[in-house]
């Protein structure tokens, strides 16, 4: 088994010797799905925006699809890293300049230099996997939040990823839109895609993920399987969490 | 249909009893306020049609075109600004075809090189100087080659205000700063006097362009705030997504920022614009004969001694409706722009 993802020795520090990364490591193997959980304000966020150097850190090492990232932040290597990784945001952030196609087709033509029409032959695919394909044309304002968030899904898809990372891809989301785009990371899951993953929805950990990682003030207070954690979590920070989470359900 | 004119001539009578005459004193003032309207139009209109002495106007209306342009060559002036005016109402009422739609803007820029290779002449046209262009084809030419300019530069300014590297960013504030602290009469008159001595013997440039490169020095600086105001309010989220994505920071510039930037900025360019089109009359005090420049000689001209505001208010009119047609051209790529993108 081949590891995406290496994390070792993650620190970043703000001002003040606030900590957002404190001594950070994680593997992430080939074809796996790790869930990040934890309070807000934990850097799990800032932990996986790491991952294509979105956020620098200040000690530590990174190795992404065996690309080698320390803190002086090589551009180029970062630049290699994101035409090989995708990422979904809690806002979307789709273009909103650009109609539902054009948004997808960007980075492939641009990016990959493939042509224009590969590019949306390939798009259209990824849209009709998600049955959205009607919407090509529309612009963004034009969908609902789930269809959003699911043409961002297609848009990382497009420059064919070897690591998918998602920040709370459904936190931004109607109840009822939630399970449309849950559905369509299991389905990528159920491929064989590599997936990072915050979210409080543990439903979607149970699941799909093979391992859950817990953080409190930058730091990971455990890492386990799925079933281990949500029934036995092993230290006392994570149990408060899920009871508070299950309060709230 | 009948029965609806009725009814809706009822309603409307029942709205106006409910609003401008549901008592006494609004009723007075209403009457009042009919009467004041009516003394108005009717003196205006007398004036207009039975005092007014238009021959100053009707007699020279090539002149307000064209300026001292050879009669013999007036064509080439006019089929330009007769392509200009089809240009705009194809714009605004012409099909929806994407072809059609996706080839305006060249046609629009292309409109300019034509414009210049008309009056210029060369290549199978007798050459005319650039001494004998005037009127309104001037005033448009003024405006349209700064505007074309201006927007460019105005982008690179807003640009470079952003930049992070300190020199590039002090430069540029400082740029704007001190051509928004100058009035732009003496930009002009920089352009037109001082311009030349520093040249060196025999380049010299044409005055019409040492004019459009004042206005498009002045325009821009203006131009470059707008648009500053445009990138600031898109969301930094933007950047990270087309980052994430791969794209480098000249195609994030390019694909990402400015065209939601312009988007944003587009009622206060056409402000700009529209500005730049009336300030064009400047040039008039400095010595270029545009459509201002034709009113003030035709007025010293003896024959016509005297008729001032017959040949003002013609002028007003010719520069309300050219504003009209750059106003409403604004709204219509305005609206186009934003049934694309309602809200984000």
């Amino acid at each position: 088994m081949e590891p995406i993802v290496i994390a070792k020795n993650l620190t970043k520090s703000y001002t003040k010797g606030l900590r957002a990364l404190d001594n950070v490591s994680l593997t992430v193997d080939q074809g796996k799905v790790l869930v990040v959980m934890g309070p807000s304000g934990s850097g799990k966020s800032t932990l996986i925006r790491t991952f294509n150097g979105l956020e620098t850190f200040d000690k530590g090492e990174l190795d992404i699809l065996g690309i080698k990232v320390d803190s002086s932040h090589d551009e180029r290597k970062i630049q290699k890293i994101r035409r090989r990784v995708g990422m979904v945001f809690q806002q979307f952030n789709l273009f909103p300049h650009l109609s539902i196609l054009e948004n997808i087709t960007l980075a492939p033509v641009h990016v990959q230099k493939r042509r224009q029409i590969e590019a949306e032959e390939y798009g259209m695919y990824l849209l009709s996997q998600m049955g959205i394909d009607s919407h090509a044309k529309k612009y963004p304002s034009q969908l609902s939040g789930g269809e959003q968030q699911r043409v961002a899904i297609a848009r990382a898809l497009a420059l064919k990823p070897e690591l998918l990372l998602f920040d709370e891809p459904t936190s931004a989301l109607d109840p009822e839109r939630i399970n449309e785009v849950l559905d369509e990371m299991r389905r990528l899951a159920e491929q064989g895609m590599t997936m990072v993953v915050v979210t409080h929805e543990i439903g979607f950990a149970k699941d799909v993920s093979d391992q859950v990682l817990f953080m409190d003030s930058g730091k990971v207070i455990e890492t386990s399987p799925p079933n281990i954690f949500f029934s036995n979590a092993r230290h006392e920070r994570s149990r408060k969490f899920l009871n508070q989470l299950d309060k709230h359900k | 249909m009948f029965n609806i004119n009725i009814n809706s001539i009822i309603i409307c009578f029942k709205h106006l009893r409910k609003t401008l005459f549901s008592n006494l004193f609004n009723t007075v003032i209403t009457f009042l306020i009919i009467l004041f309207i009516g003394v108005a139009c009717f003196y205006t209109f007398e004036w207009l049609i039975f005092k007014a002495n238009w021959k100053a106007v009707i007699s020279n209306l090539p002149l307000y075109a064209f300026g001292s342009f050879p009669p013999k060559e007036q064509w080439r002036p006019a089929i330009w600004i007769i392509s200009l005016l089809l240009l705009s109402i194809f714009t605004l009422c012409g099909p929806d075809w994407k072809w059609l739609r996706k080839n305006l803007p060249i046609a629009w820029v292309g409109s300019i090189p034509l414009g210049l290779y008309l009056l210029y002449g060369g290549l199978g046209l007798s050459p005319i100087m650039s001494r004998h262009w005037g009127g309104l084809t001037l005033t448009i030419l003024l405006t349209v080659c700064s505007s074309l300019l201006s927007l460019p530069l105005g982008i690179v300014l807003a640009l470079c205000r952003q930049s992070s590297l300190p020199l590039i960013k002090k430069l540029s504030s400082i740029y704007i700063d001190v051509m928004r602290a100058i009035p732009l009469i003496a930009v002009l008159f920089f352009g037109q006097l001082l311009i030349p001595l520093f040249l060196p013997v025999g380049i010299e440039i044409d005055r019409v362009w040492r004019a459009i490169f004042a206005f498009t020095l002045f325009v821009s600086a203006y131009i470059a705030e707008d648009i500053r105001g445009g990138l600031q309010s898109i969301p930094y989220t933007q950047t990270e997504a087309a980052n994430s994505l791969g794209l480098n920071q000249y195609q994030i510039i390019q694909l990402i920022l400015i065209p939601q930037a312009l988007r944003i900025a587009l009622p206060a360019l056409t402000n700009q614009f529209i500005g730049l089109f009336q300030n064009t009359s400047l040039m008039a005090i400095l010595g270029l004969v545009e459509l201002l420049g034709v009113g003030r000689s035709i007025l010293a001209n003896p024959e016509f001694i005297g008729q001032y505001i017959e040949v003002y208010v013609w002028l007003a009119s010719v520069y309300w409706m050219v504003c009209t047609i750059m106003a409403v051209l604004a709204r219509h790529l305005e609206q186009r722009m934003t049934i694309n993108q309602a809200n984000f």
